[in-house]
């Protein structure tokens, strides 16, 4: 159906001698929720954070939209559509809700359109509207996550990877959360998402990949894992396991 | 002269000498936002821009308010080159300790230069309007210190309504906060610090000439500014421009009333007696946020 928007090739990342990531290869089409799933330390955050250009691989490929990215920094992916909505939302606690979004639309080509995704962020989450004048550090914690999400928004990008949506929310925010990003990819932007809550995240995704001391080890679509007995045993089943640390993903 | 005119007198001159700490003090502040060291270079930068003003008028017969429009772009042009000179590579360490270094080395430099070029006899720019004197109920007021703190408080002003309302502005302000979260954002993170720095360097150039035609200054008196536009920073506060105008203002006016007090020589003891002081009982100063405390 629809084209290839991010293609991974072979990559290879290491913090100095400590290899983080071994050959993975991954592939994102366009339109899609493709969520990367594994237990903490898996790699995910160090896979996103190459693919936005702030970690340099040893070796190995990242494609998007028929480009090389070789080793183009941060802003020319972001100009590209690739935005990061990091762990922790990061968000400028100082600043005004209205000027973090302002931040998030600060390239030329993003500013071109700011009144349009400001319309767009607002329409997917009022409350950002009511509190556009706050500071950022006095929203709540899914309001926070709500305006790291929107922030991102505001680059006008083709690829959203959003790094642990659910961190720190309760279930029932949580799905409220995750119940916004379906709607954002229902509006058309590719959503690639890493997430400790593997229950939630195999349920509103497309396809997914299974991460393990920075491997692939596993990929398929949503339901095919969600059902499957390994990855139900490793990361949703038993309580006591630390990899089904998101207990958001407990509340049907 | 009634002993009331002579502590109103001992005030005044205070708060007007102290607001050249402040000029200098939001200098400080704006690149520790960014670059997260105390740029102690600071002090030494402004009494070389007082020299640059100082030659101005030698030279070519400029008066120092009409350099002030020369000096403070030239101020930040320099900035900008002497980031991306020395400090391109060293702002991308996590050991902020290269960048003080480097900090250091410049200011024993730009010291040295300036004993080459101007030896280290003081020198001082007359000025008509400077020299003018308001004389009233007793009170003497130096026009030259009062358009000092008039400066002061404009170039406060201006940076606020920078770091607020413009784009870059906010993106400093971002950066300070969270250098990381603006590069993904796609914003060049080494281009706002630069900016930042120069920013701060402009500041300098502001304060190089409001000094000039006030105060008789020499090479070495640059590092001793520096470390009072320390103190001035931390009894403000960081992350606030005003916060940092009027930790200088209080030191000034401190260090005048020990003076008159103790005596001229307590001076100094008594700026970094409070400098010890402030760090132990307020360490986020006067009016810094508690929060950026916290983080830093």
């Amino acid at each position: 159906m629809a084209s290839q928007l991010l293609e991974v090739k072979d990559l290879s990342v290491a913090y100095g001698d400590v290899r983080a990531l071994w050959d993975v290869s991954l592939e994102v089409k366009e339109g899609e929720i493709v969520a990367l799933v594994g237990s903490n330390g898996a790699g995910k955050t160090t896979l996103l954070k190459t693919i936005s250009g702030l970690i340099h691989p040893l070796k190995g490929q990242i494609v998007f939209a028929q480009e090389d990215l070789g080793k183009q920094n941060p802003k020319h992916r972001v100009d590209r559509g690739i935005v990061m909505v990091p762990e922790g939302r990061r968000l400028f606690q100082t600043l005004t809700v209205r000027e973090n979004l302002r931040m998030g639309a600060y390239l030329p080509k993003a500013r071109a359109s700011f009144d349009a995704s400001l319309e767009r962020v607002y329409d997917l989450f009022p409350i950002l509207k009511e509190r556009a004048n706050g500071k950022a550090g006095l929203l709540s914690g899914g309001e926070q996550q709500m305006l790291a999400i929107g922030r991102a928004v505001m680059a006008g990008p083709r690829l959203v990877m959003i790094d642990e949506a659910s961190l720190g929310l309760s279930p029932i925010l949580t799905r409220n959360i995750f119940d916004l990003i379906v709607a954002l990819n229902e509006q058309g932007t590719t959503v690639l998402l890493v997430e400790q809550n593997v229950n939630m995240a195999l349920k509103v995704c497309h396809r997914a990949y299974v991460m393990k001391t920075g491997r692939i080890v596993m990929s398929g679509t949503g339901q095919e894992l969600a059902t499957n007995d390994e990855v139900r045993k490793a990361y949703i089943g038993s309580r006591g396991s630390t990899a089904a640390r998101g207990k958001g993903g407990r509340a049907q | 002269m009634s002993s009331g005119s002579v502590l109103l007198q001992v005030l005044i001159n205070g708060v007007l000498f102290g607001s050249l700490y402040g000029l200098a003090a939001i200098g400080l502040s704006i690149i520790f936002g960014t670059m997260r060291i105390i740029f102690l270079a600071q002090g030494t930068m402004i009494v070389f821009f007082a020299y640059v003003c100082y030659w101005l008028a030698v030279k070519a017969g400029i008066d120092p308010y009409i350099s002030l429009v020369i000096v403070t772009p030239i101020a930040f042009v320099v900035g900008m080159g002497l980031f991306y000179a020395l400090f391109r590579r060293a702002a991308a360490l996590e050991d902020r300790n290269v960048s003080l270094l480097l900090a250091v080395g410049l200011l024993w430099l730009v010291e040295n230069l300036m004993l080459q070029f101007w030896t280290a006899n003081a020198r001082f720019v007359s000025d008509a309007v400077a020299d003018f004197n308001i004389r009233t109920h007793g009170i003497n007021i130096s026009g030259g210190k009062l358009i000092a703190l008039v400066i002061a408080i404009l170039a406060a002003l201006i940076v606020t309504l920078w770091l607020k309302r413009t784009r870059v502005g906010t993106a400093v302000r971002a950066a300070s906060e969270d250098m990381e979260s603006t590069t993904l954002m796609g914003i060049n993170s080494l281009w706002v610090s630069a900016v930042a720095f120069a920013v701060g360097l402009g500041l300098a150039g502001v304060a190089g000439v409001s000094m000039a035609s006030v105060y008789a200054f020499d090479p070495g008196y640059g590092f001793t500014f520096s470390i009072k536009a320390l103190v001035a920073l931390s009894l403000g506060g960081i992350g606030n421009v005003f916060g940092a105008l009027a930790g200088g203002l209080i030191l000034g006016l401190l260090e005048n009333l020990a003076a008159y007090y103790i005596g001229a020589g307590w001076i100094q003891v008594v700026a970094y007696a409070i400098f010890i002081l402030v760090l132990i009982f307020l360490p986020q100063g006067l009016f810094g946020r508690r929060g950026v405390v916290k983080k830093v």
